[in-house]
């Protein structure tokens, strides 16, 4: 309760405060500058899903802002379409467009899909010129504002309708970002492979994502439109893209306030800049935080020495060159690149991220009570284990250019049976995961569950047909909780639609997803460790965590890839404990692993592969004692009289 | 339409594109070793130009000038590593984008300060006189880019081939954490690689500009086109650069003519988005797989 009378109550009172002020000051100057705070408050909250969110530099948003604008207008000038309506035009250009690009450009990563939206800005910027006979080129458009209802809005009006639709935007986002879809965002930064493989679709989150960031692009440059009521497309480029994201950066990603506090600098800056007083005062008191954060992070040594001394040294320009410099309005540029270095170097959080922790700090602001877990009956109910077919492996291959790393492989395994595979290295175990997980499309040959064949080469599909995976290197969400691992991959428990998610009425769900995710945590020994966040675990709990989170796909099949990789004797212990327990649930294993005792314990059956071969196949026993089994291991059985044997093939324990 | 006029077209356009492949070849330079780029490398170009001019209005002699601007080009290519891309490269992350972009913005304020916003004469030696040649007109200027361009690249190619500075850099190239337990130094070959990046990118200055004008926003156009050229032809093929450079120089030449001289980027930027689309890793590029 305290809780969301702390965090609720800040939003309304500054809400409540912006509303009021049309009402207590009239200053046409300052509403203007108001006004413009709630159109670039819009538009930073969309940028930040991408920057913030999706952790891309986004170089394109800017161009969603110009379309939406130029949408607005013309749909006012050359449509005579209501202010309404030509607001959606402008959100639903933003909406289609941005996902227009998106579907190329996010296959993509980093500085390719920096360059995609470079590309994709510039070409904007062109035809905005171009289009003269729609757009009026560089002419410029002029457009008034339609009247609402037959009032023609006066500033205060506008404004307080440019506010409502901040507060409206802010309140949707925030639902959604709370939602499972806030948390898909998060998880597919953190590891797009894991994502996808627990059957949440990293592309089309993405996609999703990146359009609805640009049609909030879109809605504000509609408003952007009717505020100044002329439109060029010089007003649209490169350099207020720079602009925006010194907005989002210094505001703080992944975050509504953060986006505010940007939005706020965003519209004081020109003033700072006019003002040689006020911008001596600012960058000095910048210059003294940098050079008090860097000194106190040198010498707690929580910060590398250029981390630490950078800004500092970066600010410090600013003071020096404010004496020198005749005019400021002329190094705009560089004073915004040496404001936005020192940011990015020292403060990469941003003023919320950095305020955030220390207001919750101040306020003890606790987190939201968990609910019971559910129980493990309604999540994991016991499947029969018939020993039926279960996953049959035909003449499968895969090779990479002449490497041949599964060469004809078949296998069955049966349901209700833990199923060993093991190897020396390089024989083609994890690529054999690889492909049935669908990371990689087989060269060749046949996969079938339940003689149904399964679907090749995506991982998406392959974890909604009921097969789930662990990774041998962890892929866990690090920025998410133990607990928001878990829920991400839940299967079966979002169903409510989008509308619902952004009015917030999804709340119902979302406590059972955390009830049933609490259940699993349980199972693997990490309840009370819930709210921590996955990096921060040690390396054996992340390790369990990858089988809960597996587990919360409600499997057929669970694959589990090396989870005894690298864990101390107790830990293995606990391991089997919990491999031993899902194995009751009815779920059937396939188990990768090189601890023979591990394998030895819970196995039923054996494959042995060699050279992307089966070489033998029986129960633990049988196969320890196979030849082929120890000549892979141990190299040719002539050589044991050898009095120099040959060295074992790979670096691996032997199957003791 | 006259042959001889698409003929003509089509080959200054592969001309000047050489000057994008440069740039391009730029890139490949720092992502080989370090898998990033500098996003303010069109500023790169333009303060090397303006560096070059002062050198050329203070009396050096042009052959005295082309290696004094190469190695301004080298030294903000250094500045550029040690201030955008080190700290980001050592915690993994994509930091270095904004950085570079930040250091890039910096430079063209400053130019702008010290240089003014007007675009100015680049006096050069070589005659701007066409030179007839099967049929089409080639002016020295633009046979000078060629040379320029192919001479670097070849240059830089047998540097790294032949020496062993040169094999260090390729085995980072291959393998960062291998060349490291080598004995190595990775820190030392990106710093390599972007001083090198900003010497290359020095030299498409000086080559430019005689051309184009030297003024703050004479890198802007040919930057993103530089960029398009690296994707499209990916980033690990020089040759590939060449090709596509040429090829882009041509189409945006005639596009320029059959759709006026508004357009002339727009293919550029419509063909780097369809290839990203197609084929992510750019034409000539590799192939990546996917590793858990």
């Amino acid at each position: 309760m305290k809780r969301i009378l702390l965090l609720r109550g800040a939003e309304l009172l500054v809400f409540a405060f912006l509303a009021t002020i049309p009402l207590l000051v009239v200053n046409p100057y300052a509403l203007g500058l108001l006004t413009l705070l709630a159109i670039y408050g819009i538009l930073l909250i969309g940028l930040d899903v991408t920057v913030g969110y999706l952790g891309q530099v986004n170089l394109a948003h800017v161009a969603f802002l110009g379309l939406g604008a130029y949408a607005a207008g013309l749909a006012v000038t050359k449509f005579g379409l209501g202010m309404g309506p030509a607001l959606l035009a402008a959100m639903a250009v933003g909406l289609v467009l941005g996902g227009l690009l998106a579907l190329p450009a996010l296959r993509l990563e980093g500085p390719q899909f920096a360059l995609a939206t470079l590309s994709f800005a510039a070409l904007c910027t062109t035809a905005l010129n171009e289009l003269e006979a729609l757009t009026g080129g560089a002419q410029g458009l002029s457009l008034s504002r339609p009247p609402i209802l037959g009032h023609v809005l006066t500033p205060p009006l506008f404004y307080w309708l440019c506010m409502a639709l901040l507060a409206l935007v802010w309140m949707l986002m925030r639902n959604l970002l709370a939602s499972q879809w806030g948390r898909a965002f998060e998880a597919l930064r953190d590891s797009p492979i894991a994502t996808d493989a627990m059957g949440v679709g990293t592309y089309q989150h993405k996609v999703a994502a990146f359009a609805l960031g640009s049609a909030l692009g879109g809605l504000a440059g509609g408003l952007y439109a009717f505020n100044f009521q002329y439109l060029q497309p010089q007003s649209f480029t490169y350099d207020l893209m720079i602009i925006l994201l010194l907005g989002v950066v210094l505001g703080g990603r992944k975050s509504l306030w953060g986006a505010f506090v940007g939005a706020s600098v965003i519209v004081l800056l020109p003033n700072l800049l006019s003002n040689r007083l006020l911008f001596q005062v600012f960058s000095g008191l910048g210059f003294a935080g940098a050079l008090a954060a860097g000194l106190r992070g040198l010498v707690k040594k929580t910060t590398r020495p250029f981390q630490a001394l950078a800004p500092g040294i970066a600010m410090g320009l600013l003071v020096v060159g404010g004496f020198f410099v005749e005019n400021t309005e002329d190094w705009r540029k560089a004073i915004f690149a040496i404001m936005l270095f020192s940011v990015v170097v020292g403060l990469p959080e941003g003023l919320m991220g950095f305020l955030s922790t220390f207001l919750a700090k101040l306020f003890r602001v606790p987190h939201a009570p968990l609910p019971e877990p559910s129980d493990i009956e309604t999540i994991l109910p016991p499947r029969a284990a018939d020993g039926s077919p279960l996953l049959v492996l035909e003449d499968l291959k895969r090779h990479f250019g002449g490497v041949k790393a599964v060469d004809g492989l078949s296998m069955i395994i049966k349901s209700g049976t833990i199923h060993g595979l093991i190897g020396p290295n390089g024989s083609g175990k994890s690529t054999v995961v690889n492909v049935i997980s669908g990371l990689y499309t087989p060269t060749s040959g046949r996969i079938l569950l339940r003689g149904v064949p399964l679907s090749s080469g995506s991982l998406y599909r392959v974890s909604k047909s009921g097969v789930a995976r662990t990774f041998q290197n962890l892929q866990l969400f690090g920025e998410l909780t133990t607990l928001e691992n878990v829920m991400v991959a839940l299967r079966g428990v979002y169903r409510s639609p989008l509308p619902l998610v952004l009015l917030g009425l999804a709340r119902l769900e979302e406590r059972k997803a955390q009830a049933d995710a609490l259940c699993l945590l349980e199972r693997i020994g990490l309840r009370d460790q819930a709210l921590i966040k996955a990096k921060d675990l040690t390396y054996g709990a992340q390790r369990f965590l990858e089988v809960a989170r597996a587990l919360a796909r409600k499997p057929d099949l669970l694959i589990l890839d090396e989870p005894a990789a690298g864990l101390a004797h107790p830990d293995v212990v606990q391991l089997i404990e919990i491999i031993k327990r899902v194995h009751k649930r009815g779920i059937s294993i396939l188990l990768i692993e090189h601890h023979m005792d591990v394998v030895s314990e819970l196995c039923d059956i054996v494959t042995v592969l060699d050279g992307g071969k089966v070489i033998a196949e029986g129960s633990p026993d049988e196969v320890k004692r196979h030849p082929k089994v120890v000549e892979a291991y141990l190299g040719q059985p002539t050589q044991a009289e050898n009095p120099q044997p040959e060295t074992p093939r790979g670096a691996e324990p032997l199957p003791a | 339409m006259n042959a001889s006029i698409i003929g003509q077209m089509a080959v200054s356009g592969a001309l000047m594109g050489l000057v994008y492949a440069l740039i391009a070849y730029g890139f490949q330079l720092t992502y080989a070793t370090s898998k990033s780029i500098n996003f303010g490398q069109g500023e790169l170009v333009m303060v090397s130009a303006f560096f070059s001019l002062t050198l050329t209005n203070l009396g050096f002699s042009y052959w005295f000038m082309v290696p004094g601007g190469l190695l301004f080009g080298a030294l903000l290519g250094l500045v550029v590593e040690r201030a955008g891309v080190r700290l980001a490269l050592e915690q993994k992350s994509e930091g270095w984008i904004l950085l570079t972009i930040i250091i890039g913005l910096f430079f063209f304020s400053a130019a702008e300060n010290i240089w003014g916003r007007d675009d100015r004469p680049f006096p050069t030696p070589i005659s701007a006189d066409p030179i007839h040649f099967l049929g089409v007109d080639v002016t020295r200027l633009e046979l000078a880019v060629a040379v320029g361009v192919l001479g670097i690249m070849g240059l830089i190619e047998l540097f790294k081939r032949r020496t062993l500075l040169g094999k260090a850099f390729e085995a980072v190239s291959a393998d960062r954490d291998a060349a490291e337990l080598m004995g190595i130094s990775a820190t030392r070959t990106v710093m390599l690689s972007y001083g090198l990046s900003g010497a290359v990118a020095a030299l498409a200055g000086i080559l430019v500009s005689p051309i184009t004008t030297v003024g703050p926003t004479m890198a802007s156009a040919i930057i993103l086109k530089a960029f398009s050229v690296a994707v499209v032809a990916g980033l690990d093929s020089g040759f590939g650069v060449v090709l596509i450079g040429m090829f882009l120089g041509a189409l945006e030449s005639l596009s320029s003519y059959y759709l006026g001289s508004g357009w002339r980027e727009a293919p550029g930027l419509i063909l780097l988005i369809l290839a990203l689309a197609v084929r992510p890793t750019g034409v000539f590029g590799k192939a990546i797989i996917r590793k858990v």
